[in-house]
């Protein structure tokens, strides 16, 4: 019958295996997907479970780029990936990478000439060229960066421009490679409007993620992989509330847990099925409340569950800046009379836009910056009058950029680094070594190359790292980024561990929602000064509001702005 | 965060020409002061061409600034050397305070001092009117490889990126405890902990660079085009042919003289 031929496909695995040249275990296996064209198809997992490699396949650099043996058929837009090069699939399919940074060109001055440089290389007339370049520099909302140097944006500028100049050359496939990992709420929000505009068009995107809350919002269909295999493979609102992700650890989206957990305490009709949007959520809590369901505490923040309030007001301080000032050689004031106090045992969330100054202050807590006005102690001691050695008895910072920590030969050396700088006796320094490797999970890897590892474990070891150094306050740039949500898990347990042992934390983050299960104390900055400093659970709505404008609100605070 | 080298952006004479008409012109401005038998032939040409060229660029300031911060101290060593040392048999001198300057040795040092002017300022001006990106665009479209071309672009922008990583590397490791300051022990200890980030951070993206340009369509088949648009109106192209034709000529007029 002519009507069930099915659509075209512009994705097809069958029974595919690979196995990286030198790796003992395959890193995909028996893996069969075929996606339609203009299907957005989601591929989630944890960390080395295999999405980077299914996108690296999709695109040919598995096999062509990375070595190593495939077994079954894959085939991308009518071309099979083993008999094509890389230079031929291009016009194919996009790969976009997940270190934005290392996927410019180096070969142009302008963002606007990187983001025609793959077109140059297709050989795209020049006014063809041109308006491909501005309609993608307009989708992904980088117009007026047209003339930056690619080298001088932000972590979230950089990625949209990476994507812009994937677009740009408007392949049939897409496959993106954690698209999400640096960018701002608005961006990502923004990002899902793009995706889904190219997907009426026909463009078929593969994208691998963890941000579940987004590939709930964004996808038409989820993969979830585990260990190379799939796991699990339909609808979203299918996938992503099977129990088997909650078994292996890859997780649910925040709206699934909390309506789960409100099912188990009676607050969700057992017959209601679980949202995965926050959407859904909020209308399954309506219709909860009409039903006469207890409403009060349907979400609950980590400073509700349990208060440190009064713990905190009296402890020592462990930082205290008095009206800092700080003015870049440039020129650039990046910190306008800031007053801040870090005390034992808080755990706070310094959020706010790119450029609004968060970097600078967190330089300010162990001496790397020195104030140009006002004054920065750190355990008591004035920063000018100490080395950043000696401050880093007090405070421990892991920077975003894990490559510029790690160093070592093995996951253990790389750890011990810290608490033998700090002349630890060397019981001392095994006691704390050992402590960190189980407290981020690490205790199989102990022995490996930090660089062997995932980027997401990678991460956690430069956590270790630097926990291991037994600071009183720990400060952490962007710790989510990248991260699965099993390692999320262990970030929070440190925190609430840390916290428990009177150790404070403080947390430079994008990710709200982390920020208000972790944390309790929130800091926005704005231009340089601190425009918002309060709880989570004291915020009012004037507070909610600037929250809202500048980095967006967590699910939570936004049900209750809802009135839910 | 300027990553365009020597260029200075500015709407002047050189900065409207085609990259190759700079390059020929700068080709035979240093063909010309060596070659040209005339004495005093490099001031001649700085004076004559040069120095006219970078005002009618509007660049002039930056131009002497670099030109005579790096030659300076060569041009007055060579005075000095060449002024009271010189082997001649020119009886006349030149008295300066205590010191006698033989007049042979002031005019040599003048000679090869005005030549070196033009050798180093014939590039430097080239490349302050130049962006980088427009010359190897232009080379590569009368010819040079691309990879060259790519080599060039990224040396360009890579070590400034190389720089900064170097001061993000020595942060995260301060705030380990390592002390950078101090002995000369406990700096050879914080030798390996600042340099493998930067080595390891710099293989492992040159890795994913070389995948990242391969998924730009790096190495596609076919004909190439370019966003940017390099005019080359007939005039440029009739003016590189009359300088190669009269490097050419200084070329071919130096060669008879040698045999003759």
């Amino acid at each position: 019958m002519d009507d069930a031929s099915p659509p075209y496909a512009p994705i097809v695995l069958r029974h595919v295996t690979f196995t990286y040249a030198g790796a003992s275990e395959p890193a995909l296996r028996d893996v069969t997907l075929t996606v339609p064209a203009g299907q957005i198809c989601a591929v989630i997992g944890r960390a080395g479970a295999g999405k980077s490699t299914l996108c690296a396949l999709c695109a040919g650099f598995v096999p062509h780029f990375f070595r190593g043996r495939l077994d079954g058929d894959a085939v991308v837009d009518g071309l099979p990936i083993a008999t094509h090069p890389i230079a031929e699939l291009v016009r194919h399919v996009a790969l976009v990478g997940s270190n934005a940074f290392s996927q410019i060109s180096g070969a142009r001055f302008t963002v606007y000439d990187e983001v025609a440089f793959g077109l140059e290389n297709l050989g795209v007339p020049r006014a063809e060229m041109i308006e491909r370049v501005e309609w993608a520099l307009q989708a992904l909302g980088i117009d007026h960066l047209r003339d930056r140097s690619p080298y001088a944006l932000s972590g979230g500028q950089q990625q949209r421009m990476v994507i812009a100049a994937a677009l740009a050359m408007r392949p049939p496939v897409l496959a993106l490679d954690e698209p999400t990992s640096q960018l701002d709420p608005p961006a990502m929000a923004e990002l899902a409007d793009v995706l889904r505009a190219l997907s009426r068009q026909g463009i078929t995107i593969l994208i691998a993620e963890h941000r579940l809350e987004w590939v709930a919002e964004v996808a038409e269909r989820v993969v979830a992989l585990d260990r190379g295999a799939v796991l699990a493979d339909g609808a979203p609102a299918d996938v992503l509330t099977d129990p088997r992700l909650c078994e292996r650890r890859i997780g649910w989206p925040r709206p699934t847990q909390m309506a789960a957990r409100a099912r188990a305490e009676g607050r969700w009709a057992p017959d209601r099925p679980l949202p995965i949007t926050v959407a859904d959520l909020a209308a399954g809590w309506r219709a909860a409340a009409q039903d006469g369901a207890p409403r009060s505490a349907a979400v609950q923040s980590r400073s509700e569950a349990h208060d440190s309030r009064g713990a905190t007001s009296a402890a020592e301080p462990i930082v205290s800046l008095e009206d800092v000032h700080f003015t870049y050689p440039t020129g650039v004031e990046a910190l306008r009379g800031v007053s801040l106090t870090v005390r034992r045992g808080e755990r706070i969330a310094l959020v706010g836009r790119n450029g609004a100054g968060k970097s600078t202050l967190v330089r300010h807590l162990n001496g790397l910056l020195r104030p140009s006005r006002g004054r920065a102690l750190v355990g008591g001691v004035d920063t000018r009058t100490t080395t950043v050695a000696r401050c880093a008895r007090h405070v421990g910072i892991v920077f975003q950029d894990v490559r510029n920590q790690l160093f070592a030969r093995t996951v253990r050396d790389e750890i011990r680094f810290g608490p033998r700088n700090l002349g630890f006796s060397p019981e001392k320094v095994s006691a704390l070594t050992e402590a960190a490797i189980d407290a981020l999970d690490l205790r199989d890897v102990v022995d490996e190359h930090p660089y062997d590892l995932p980027p997401a474990r990678r991460r956690l070891v430069a956590i270790a790292a630097v926990l291991a150094m037994d600071t009183p306050l720990l400060a952490l740039d962007e710790p989510t980024a990248g991260l699965d949500n099993a390692s999320i898990d262990a970030l929070m347990r440190l925190i609430d561990d840390l916290a428990a042992r009177r150790r404070s934390v403080l947390v430079v983050s994008h990710d709200l929602d982390f920020c208000y299960e972790a944390l309790d104390r929130v800091v926005l900055m704005r231009d340089g000064r601190i425009a918002l400093d309060g709880r989570f659970a004291d915020l009012d709505c004037a507070q909610m509001e600037a929250l809202t404008s500048e980095v967006g609100l967590p699910i939570a605070l936004r049900l209750r702005c809802a009135g839910i | 965060m300027q990553r365009t080298g020597l260029f200075i952006e500015r709407a002047g004479f050189l900065q409207r020409l085609n990259p190759l008409t700079k390059v020929t012109g700068a080709l035979l401005l240093i063909g010309a002061t060596f070659l040209l038998p005339a004495p005093l032939t490099g001031a001649a040409l700085l004076g004559g061409a040069l120095l006219p060229l970078a005002l009618a660029s509007l660049v002039a300031r930056r131009f002497l600034d670099i030109l005579l911060k790096t030659l300076l101290p060569v041009l007055i060593s060579l005075a000095l050397v060449q002024g009271l040392f010189f082997p001649t048999a020119d009886p006349m001198t030149i008295p300066v305070g205590p010191l006698l300057f033989r007049r042979a040795g002031l005019q040599f040092a003048l000679d090869t001092g005005s030549r070196l002017l033009v050798v180093a300022g014939a590039p430097l001006l080239l490349f302050q009117t130049t962006h980088p990106g427009m010359l190897v665009q232009a080379l590569i479209q009368s010819g040079m490889p691309r990879s060259i071309g790519y080599i060039l672009l990224v040396a360009l922008q890579l070590i400034p990126a190389i720089s900064e990583r170097a001061v993000g590397v020595a942060e995260a490791q301060r705030a380990r405890g390592l002390e950078t300051e101090g002995n000369v022990v406990q700096r050879i200890r914080g030798v390996l902990p600042l340099v493998s980030p930067l080595i390891v951070g710099a293989l492992v993206e040159a890795e994913e660079r070389a995948m990242a340009i391969e998924a730009r369509a790096f190495n596609a088949p076919g004909p190439k085009t370019w966003v940017r648009d390099i005019p080359d109106p007939p005039a440029e192209r009739l003016a590189r042919i009359v300088m190669l034709a009269a490097l050419g000529a200084i070329v071919a007029g130096r060669v008879v003289m040698v045999f003759d």
